[in-house]
């Protein structure tokens, strides 16, 4: 029993020790300049639904929940912060090439369509970003649009 | 003293787990023997495989293929590119070879896969068209892949083999150009 009481000790002690670990938090306040509003336009409407469901993870600035300054949970989001901005992230999207972009828009069709973006972990507590089925459509019309008027551009 | 390594153990262990996925998601199949080529033949030859394993619904296949694809962008020489072409081909790859990152890491689910493979083929079309093929290849087309919107495919052999949808609709496509 005792040796019991000793793990839960060290346990909390490598939490506490965790704590003091402070990775680089995902904001950067500086102007959109390569956002993807500019290269095409994005609806009020959309704008909202991107801003809930998607910009925490797929863009330069997290708003963190309260709990997220808590290790090791702050270690595993910005995790998976980076892995999903290696995907998309908005911030950046001019920078990507044509086809990169159009391929990217596809996605965001594909994966809103078969529910696989935003992904369940997150929906989970941002209970907003779940998509009603015209959220859903909106989005999907506005990748469709956008996807057609890059695709005018020649490469 | 014993107790706090395994406190230290457990602890680690739990932390572990979260990597463990990702790592051996990333092990890739890779052939070594490979010389860096400056024709897109190691290319080619990926997707090839890639569509073919494809046409027959094989996604574990299809993953292999995918991360041989990805070599086989990394293995490319673009020293003998004019400027012009290397810079075409470093947009395009750019794009492809993220495809086939993802085709790899999706060997359990062909239908994603697949919505890869057709944004995929519209790039290796374009290497194909850029620095030549090297070889007798045909620009396949499926007019129902997408909802109707149609998608493109590359093969080897003049036979309609469909990678979109396999084995339900072998033969859906015809033949749109040759490429050499």
């Amino acid at each position: 029993m005792l040796s019991v009481k000793k793990i839960i000790i060290g346990l909390l002690l490598i939490i506490v020790a965790a704590q003091f670990y402070r990775p680089v938090q995902n904001k950067d306040l500086s102007a959109m300049s390569d956002h993807i509003s500019k290269v095409v336009t994005i609806p009020h409407q959309v704008n909202g639904i991107l801003k809930k469901a998607c910009y925490d993870c797929h863009s330069n600035n997290t708003s963190y929940p309260w709990y997220a300054q808590i290790q090791p949970v702050n270690w595993y989001l910005n995790k998976h912060i980076k892995a999903a901005k290696a995907q998309l992230n908005f911030d950046n999207f001019k920078h990507y090439s044509t086809r990169r972009q159009l391929s990217k828009l596809r996605a965001i069709e594909n994966s809103v369509e078969e529910g696989t973006m935003p992904i369940a972990s997150y929906t989970l507590i941002h209970k907003n970003a779940v998509l009603s089925k015209s959220e859903k459509k909106l989005v999907m019309a506005w990748a469709a649009a956008s996807r057609d008027s890059l695709e005018q551009i020649p490469f | 003293m014993k107790t706090l390594i395994y406190s230290f153990a457990f602890s680690l262990l739990f932390i572990s787990t979260y990597s463990a996925n990702a790592a051996a998601k990333k092990v890739i199949i890779l052939a070594e023997d490979q010389a860096p080529k400056n024709s897109p033949t190691a290319i080619l030859d990926a997707y090839l495989k890639l569509k073919n394993a494809l046409s027959t619904d094989n996604a574990q296949n299809a993953a292999t293929a995918g991360n041989e694809l990805v070599k086989a962008f990394k293995d490319f020489d673009q020293s003998k590119l004019t400027a012009a072409q290397r810079k075409t081909y470093t947009d395009i790859e750019s794009d492809a070879k993220e495809h086939a990152e993802h085709i790899g890491l999706n060997a359990g689910k062909i239908a994603h896969q697949r919505e890869h493979f057709d944004m995929l083929s519209k790039d290796i079309y374009d290497i194909a068209k850029l620095l030549g093929a090297g070889r007798e290849i045909y620009v396949d087309r499926c007019p129902m892949y997408n909802k109707g919107k149609g998608a493109i495919w590359l093969s080897e052999v003049k036979d309609i083999k469909n990678p979109y949808f396999g084995k339900a609709m072998s033969t859906c496509g015809s033949i749109k150009e040759t490429l050499h």
